[in-house]
């Protein structure tokens, strides 16, 4: 039953991870570039939730609406200030520092701007567990149904309309060959831009999900989007799905290593699972090998 | 012979002379100032900041990967100093008594070593994956170290930090101002070795597999052994800072180490400009100077950082550095090199196939070679025998195997069935870079130079295997090693003239037309010394004043006793030089002889013209 429950609430935690790393994955499939804000996005849709939905009393669905579109337009901003600058860069690499430090940015405002403190957001749908399975059973928290159910439906979503649909199909002509993508008539800067902020706002409604089970901090994102990374890495960064399986490899491993061994060493095994995938598989589990021709 | 005495040896230049004495006199300030606060608090921080920054920039600037991790190396320094030095007084309750006091150096010398070897472990998974791959990994080590310092209690004293006694030696006392008098000779003795070996052939090996690694193992250089090396010392240099920075403030915390301190370096890196000693330093000094210039919104201060980033990701992308070398460069004028009349002089005693291996037996057979991809026969049972000093056409259709023949032979694809020999050696089982040092050297159709590097450097790399200096010697800067350096320098130079491409000696391989790349691939080719030479395409996209220009330097090298396989589309060209031709088509051979055997066989024009049908002739 506890074991049960350690799952439970691994798979919650692990839903947020993947729900970053979806967002990863959205951008480097149309630019080849992973968006080191992300972490800091998440944060800004917890903080942005949480004033407005705590200290301001707006109803949850118009804090929600106010996350995403703080969301989207972080994700316009980082793009068309720190990622498109540093792709006409000769440095190869030039981007993971831009992202980097637009996250740092974002933090530090969030710093200057609101507050050092950490806070303690309310559930919408309220704070007290469901006890399943008769008394003795397993304490789930509404919250964590809720995240677990919003982050499968978003990745789903946004999945199908990607194979479904002719955006889509534009998006996957975009991450196959950019160049000929836009031969076809495909505004391929219009589609990085979307894919950009699509995935911040994804990130920032992890950060309103995630707010209730952890604490609201203008730090919360830096270790979640490294985590995030990790996940998203595991799964493979060319797969959609696959960063679901990341997110709970390394969820179900932290809530599974506070319990048996200590809190303090809770991320290790996920990091070693990470290093040690990467000698034997070094595209993840479901990344594209690519065969590099001369 | 008078010219080849006077060329054996380096110029000299006067501002090297006094450099040295230059390099004494912040060794002067901790006598004259007593102010702790700079000089202490502030120098001796950007001192030991700057060795963390150098040692990042051998990765990130030479080895071309992103490390988000090096605050992991720092920190073992660190406490590896800080649990052998720290006495059990000053750490009440904790396991500090449990560990022997060693003496600071010792202590010093063995965290050099244990962060070295976790380099080593580091360079493992950068060899399989780069990019965002290899980042994570580094992300992941640096987070697992940290962890281990934070939660370790009994071994680190955890969250509580170890405190240090100030440093003494024979009982006269090292901290405060004085204690520059360790800081300073370590970052100079360390900065000149990176200087050094960063201009070797070490430092050309690292800039080559960032640029392109397979044209580096085709110059015979070894990827793996370079890379896990470069990590080594990396790593080894962080934790020699790491060390140092235990001993500054006399005492560490986790806290320091985490992930944040790996990305602000990072940043302070980019900020000054890879690839340059002076950018270390001017990145770090920012970065220590910025709290202090704008105390009045240190909060603030990583968003000031940030911004700054961005703007010179923006406007300067070789950082402040960069914009000075451009600025002195306006100052100086271009192309100014001093060493070139010296070059030019002291190649003319050069014969550039003094060093091609004599060997016996012919210089290619294969048999029965078979490539597959997955479904995909790109070469079918492959037999062909090129005899010594002659040169061998191979050509055919689009996509009827030549190019696969090429990276077959060069052993960036193992053939999957089939026998390679070479001067009556199987090189079945040797890698890239072995037959490259064999002598089996080869141009690139789309080509591979070494885009960072000079035209001269360019044909450096491809001199790899003629260098014989050690790692210590190279680092020390020994009179050997300036003496092959130099040797090397001129045979370059010889060989940049044999292709005629001299006068863009020093101009950057990214500037040459298209041309003088093609030429520059064949220069560095050469310059491996080989018995065999594979050109893939020399001719492609060139005008026809070139092309004769590259049928010229193909019957010089032919005279020189080197065998050339011949790979091109161009048929006049093919013609002319080859002694024989090979022709393929859907990877299988259908003819060979002589240009006018082949030029007439009926399945050869077959192959390129397509057949007579009925219909067709019915039209004539």
């Amino acid at each position: 039953m506890q074991t049960l429950q350690l799952l439970w609430a691994g798979a919650a935690q692990g839903m947020i991870y993947a729900l970053v790393a979806f967002g990863y994955n959205i951008t480097f499939s149309t630019s080849k570039i992973l968006n080191f804000s992300l972490g800091n996005v998440l944060m800004l849709g917890g903080v942005t939730g949480f004033v407005l939905y705590m200290t301001r009393g707006v109803p949850f669905a118009g804090a929600l609406a106010g996350v995403l579109a703080v969301g989207a337009v972080a994700g316009v901003l980082v793009q068309k200030f720190a990622v498109e600058p540093s792709l006409k860069k000769s440095s190869q690499y030039a981007w993971i520092l831009a992202t980097l430090a637009a996250g740092i940015v974002l933090r530090n405002a969030a710093e200057v701007f609101w507050s050092t403190d950490d806070f303690k957001m309310r559930s919408p749908l309220g704070d007290a567990p469901l006890r399943l399975f008769g008394a003795g059973g397993i304490g789930v928290y509404p919250q964590e149904i809720l995240i677990i159910g919003v982050s499968l439906a978003i990745v789903v979503a946004v999945e199908t309309l990607k194979s479904r649909t002719l955006l889509g199909k534009a998006v996957l002509a975009v991450a196959e060959d950019r160049e000929t993508a836009s031969l076809m008539g495909i505004d391929q800067r219009r589609i990085i831009l979307l894919s950009f902020s699509l995935s911040a706002a994804i990130a920032a409604v992890g950060g309103l999900l995630v707010a209730p089970i952890t604490l609201v901090s203008a730090t919360m994102g830096t270790v979640l989007g490294v985590k995030a990374y990790s996940a998203s890495i595991i799964g493979g960064l060319e797969s959609g799905y696959g960063t679901l399986v990341g997110g709970l490899i390394i969820g179900l491993s932290e809530s599974l290593t506070a319990r048996f061994v200590s809190t303090g060493y809770k991320d290790i095994p996920g990091f070693v699972i990470l290093i040690a995938l990467l000698l034997v598989k070094p595209s993840g589990l479901f990344g594209a090998h690519v065969i590099r021709k001369v | 012979m008078k010219e080849a005495a006077k060329g054996s040896r380096p110029p000299t230049r006067l501002a090297r002379r006094l450099a040295p004495l230059l390099a004494l006199a912040p060794l002067a300030l901790p006598l004259l100032v007593e102010n702790q606060y700079y000089v202490h608090g502030i120098l001796g921080r950007i001192l030991v900041y700057t060795l963390l920054v150098a040692s990042l920039d051998l990765v990130v600037g030479y080895i071309g990967d992103v490390s988000i991790g090096h605050a992991g190396f720092f920190a073992i320094g660190a406490y590896t100093v800080a649990v052998l030095t720290a006495p059990p007084s000053l750490n009440g309750d904790s396991a500090i008594g449990f560990f022997p006091q060693w003496p600071f150096l010792a202590a010093l010398a063995l965290g050099v070593v244990l962060s070295a070897a976790a380099g080593f472990a580091l360079g493992f998974p950068a060899l399989r994956s780069s990019g965002p791959y290899l980042a994570v990994s580094t992300i992941a080590y640096g987070l697992i170290i940290y962890t281990f310092i934070n939660e370790q209690e009994a071994w680190t004293n955890g969250t509580k930090g170890v405190t240090l006694a100030p440093l003494r030696l024979f009982g006269w006392s090292l901290g405060g101002n004085r204690y520059l008098f360790v800081v300073y000779p370590f970052l100079a003795g360390v900065l000149f070795a990176l200087h050094n070996v960063s201009r070797s052939f070490w430092g050309r090996a690292f800039e080559a597999i960032k640029n392109s690694a397979v044209a580096a193992a085709c110059c015979g250089i070894s990827r793996a052994y370079y890379k896990v090396s470069a990590f080594v010392l990396s790593a080894g240099v962080a934790g020699l800072a790491g060390g140092l920075f235990a001993e500054l403030d006399s005492y560490v915390a986790p806290n320091t180490f985490s992930y944040n301190l790996s990305v602000e370096f990072l940043i302070a890196l980019l900020f000054g400009g890879t690839r340059s000693i002076l950018g270390n330093l001017l990145g770090v000094t920012v970065f220590v100077f910025l709290p202090d210039l704008f105390a009045s919104f240190a909060d603030a201060r990583l968003m000031v950082y940030g911004v700054l980033l961005l703007v010179v990701l923006f406007f300067f992308p070789e950082g402040v550095a960069g914009l000075l070398r451009r600025g002195w460069a306006r100052v100086a004028g271009a192309g100014s090199d001093p060493d070139r009349a010296a070059l030019a002089a002291a190649a003319d005693a050069v014969d550039v196939f003094s060093a091609i291996p004599r060997r016996g037996g012919p210089a290619l057979v294969l048999e029965g070679v078979t490539m597959r991809f997955g479904g995909l026969t790109a070469v079918n049972g492959l037999s062909l025998t090129v005899p010594q000093g002659t040169v061998r056409g191979l050509i055919g259709p689009n996509g009827s195997g030549k190019s696969t023949t090429v990276n077959v032979l060069s052993g960036l694809y193992p053939q999957t069935e089939g026998r390679i020999t070479s001067f009556g050696h199987d090189l079945g089982s040797l890698t890239t870079a072995q037959r490259a040092r064999f002598g089996v050297a080869r141009t690139f159709q789309n080509l591979q130079l070494f885009h960072d590097l000079t035209a001269l450097q360019n044909v450096l790399v491809g001199l790899h295997e003629s260098f014989r200096a050690n790692l210590y010697q190279v680092a020390l800067g020994s009179p050997a090693a300036g003496r092959e350096e130099w040797k090397a320098r001129v045979r370059a130079y010889a060989l940049l003239r044999f292709v005629g491409l001299e006068a863009q000696a020093f101009e950057k391989a990214s500037n040459l037309s298209y041309g003088q790349a093609r030429l520059l691939e064949i220069a560095r080719a050469l310059a491996v010394s080989p018995g065999l030479l594979l050109l893939d395409e020399p001719a492609a996209g060139l005008t026809a004043a070139e092309i004769e220009a590259i049928n010229e330097i193909v019957r010089r090298i032919k005279a020189a006793g080197v065998t050339v396989l011949l790979i091109e589309h161009h048929m006049d060209m093919v013609m002319a030089i080859s002694d024989e031709v090979t022709v393929l088509d859907f990877g299988r051979k259908i003819a060979e002889g002589s240009p006018a055997v082949v030029q007439a066989d009926p399945a050869v024009i077959e192959a390129y013209l397509g057949k007579h049908t009925a219909p067709a002739a019915a039209r004539e």
